[in-house]
């Protein structure tokens, strides 16, 4: 899985990098920065939960924790 | 766009020279600048072997096609991923809104028909009569509209022109656009091939992909791949600019040295285009793309450019930062307050500043942020404009002369509409 924003309608709230600090900081401008997107269901179960408490209260529902990425 | 004019390259204007080197293919018949009507071309190019989608997609990978938009993606592997069938669509896009980059539309309109020859191919290979050319040069748009009314097979075209500029020529957001709904990329990652014109699956590339099918379906795999390297056979268009040999666009068969085409001067070289990357010396580089992203560097738009020693190579640079910054589409954060924020600073170095390490931080995040890759490749221009600029000398220089003292020459057209 993996976390996934999308960039039209996030609006640097920020509470996603309050609730997933081990995953998600902030630019200089409040707009989150994604140190890694991966969830790992195994080896990152325990941010499981808080990843998607985090999408769950972006105001915006900018963030997703989506299941994978097509290629671009 | 008036510095350019005056040099003969302006690739808005004019297409400046026009010529093949070696074998001419996609130019051929185009003999001192000449358009090729319909009756040219039938003289000039054999009938067209017809494909099925599957036996195109095996032909293309034959000669390992790669798209000649910028993201070089494999021409085989987008046919497979098209449902085939009437609700399927092609679309061309014909937009170049690179301001540096004058190849499609010379192609466009020189030799209009190679172009909708390699459309119709598409289509029929996937069962479909709907085909949308987009463009937004006004006289590639005439040639098209001239071609299409001598063409029998007109009924299957929709020739739409517009003006939305670089990131509004983006495949998603033009797909959305002849769609009726706004030029900008979509937030989710949608693939055209999935949910393109219309929201049925569509085959959508750049202009000369399409020239290049019609050659492939001419010629045939082997004779198609008899010119050029073995990883990406074949010719390519290319536009030259600055201070290189012969400005203009060129058609030359792949595998060539870089050097061949830049000639023997030593200003830095931009390959790709303004998402491309700056290089301090790509001797030892040849034209292929595969070749060239093994070293780490995009063809991107086939714009090589080298600076002349008589422009700010500093002011080159952040002239062409602040133009990306204004054509953000304004709808994500990080490229709406970061692409001003990198033209900003390569403006206070040109004054003298020091402040390469917070400008290194602010590019370097901005990869990936955004709903089209724009921040990917602003972030890209500007970094490697540092690293290239720092080696040469000319970031110390500014820095302690606060200028260069050379003019800015616009070498790098910035307005291209
Ligand atoms: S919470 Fe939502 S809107 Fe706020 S910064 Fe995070 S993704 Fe953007
Ligand atoms: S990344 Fe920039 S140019 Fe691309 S859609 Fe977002 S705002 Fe527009």
């Amino acid at each position: 899985m993996r976390l996934e924003i999308d960039w039209t309608r996030c609006d640097g709230h920020g509470l996603c990098a309050r609730l997933l600090p081990e995953r998600i900081s902030l630019d200089p401008d409040g707009f989150p920065v994604i140190g890694d997107a991966r969830l790992d269901p195994v080896a990152d179960a325990e941010l499981l939960r808080p990843a998607r408490a985090a999408a769950a209260a972006c105001p915006v529902l900018a963030l997703r924790v989506e299941r994978t990425r097509p290629h671009a | 766009m008036s510095a350019l004019a005056a040099s003969g390259t302006a690739p808005g204007g004019t297409t400046g020279t026009v010529r093949a080197w070696g074998t001419a293919r996609l130019l051929a018949g185009t003999g001192s600048r000449r358009r090729v009507d319909l009756a040219r071309h039938r003289s000039v190019h054999a009938p067209l072997r017809s494909y099925d989608a599957a036996g195109l997609a095996e032909a293309a990978e034959a000669v390992r096609l790669l798209g000649r938009g910028g993201a070089a993606f494999p021409v085989a592997v987008k046919l497979r991923s098209v449902a085939p069938g009437p609700r399927a669509q092609v679309l061309v896009n014909g937009s170049e809104g690179e301001p540096a980059s004058g190849k499609d539309r010379a192609l466009l309109r020189l030799v209009p028909h190679l172009v909708l020859d390699g459309a119709v191919l598409v289509a029929r290979a996937l069962g479909t009569g709907r085909v949308t050319v987009a463009v937004s040069d006004a006289e590639a748009h005439a040639s098209l509209d001239a071609a299409l009314h001598e063409r029998p097979d007109r009924g299957s075209f929709r020739l739409q022109r517009h003006d939305h500029g670089f990131v509004g020529g983006e495949v998603r957001a033009l797909a959305r656009a002849v769609s009726g709904g706004p030029a900008l990329p979509p937030g989710r990652r949608v693939l055209p091939t999935v949910q393109g014109v219309d929201g049925d699956p569509t085959f959508a590339s750049n202009a000369e992909t399409f020239a290049q099918l019609a050659l492939l379906a001419e010629l045939g795999p082997a004779a198609y791949a008899s010119v050029g390297c073995a990883e990406e056979p074949g010719t390519t268009l290319v536009t030259l600019l600055g201070d290189v040999p012969h400005a203009g666009v060129v058609e030359v068969p792949t595998g060539l040295p870089l050097r061949a085409l830049l000639g023997e001067g030593t200003g830095p070289v931009l390959v790709g285009g303004y998402h491309g990357t700056w290089l301090a010396d790509p001797s030892d580089l040849v034209l292929s793309r595969p070749a060239l992203r093994a070293a780490g560097v995009s063809l991107g738009a086939a714009v090589l450019a080298r600076l002349p020693h008589d422009t700010c190579a500093l002011g080159e640079a952040s002239a062409v930062a602040h133009w990306l910054a204004s054509e953000s589409a304004g709808q994500c954060g990080p490229c709406v307050f970061g692409l001003p924020a990198l033209a900003a600073g390569l403006d206070d170095l040109a004054r003298g500043g020091d402040a390469v390490a917070c400008l290194r931080s602010r590019a370097a995040p901005l990869p990936g942020r955004g709903a089209c890759a724009h921040p990917d490749g602003a972030a890209r221009f500007v970094a490697s404009a540092l690293e290239v600029l720092a080696a040469t000398g000319e970031l110390e220089v500014h820095r302690r002369q606060g200028q260069c003292g050379r003019p800015l020459r616009y070498t790098l057209p910035v307005v291209a509409r």
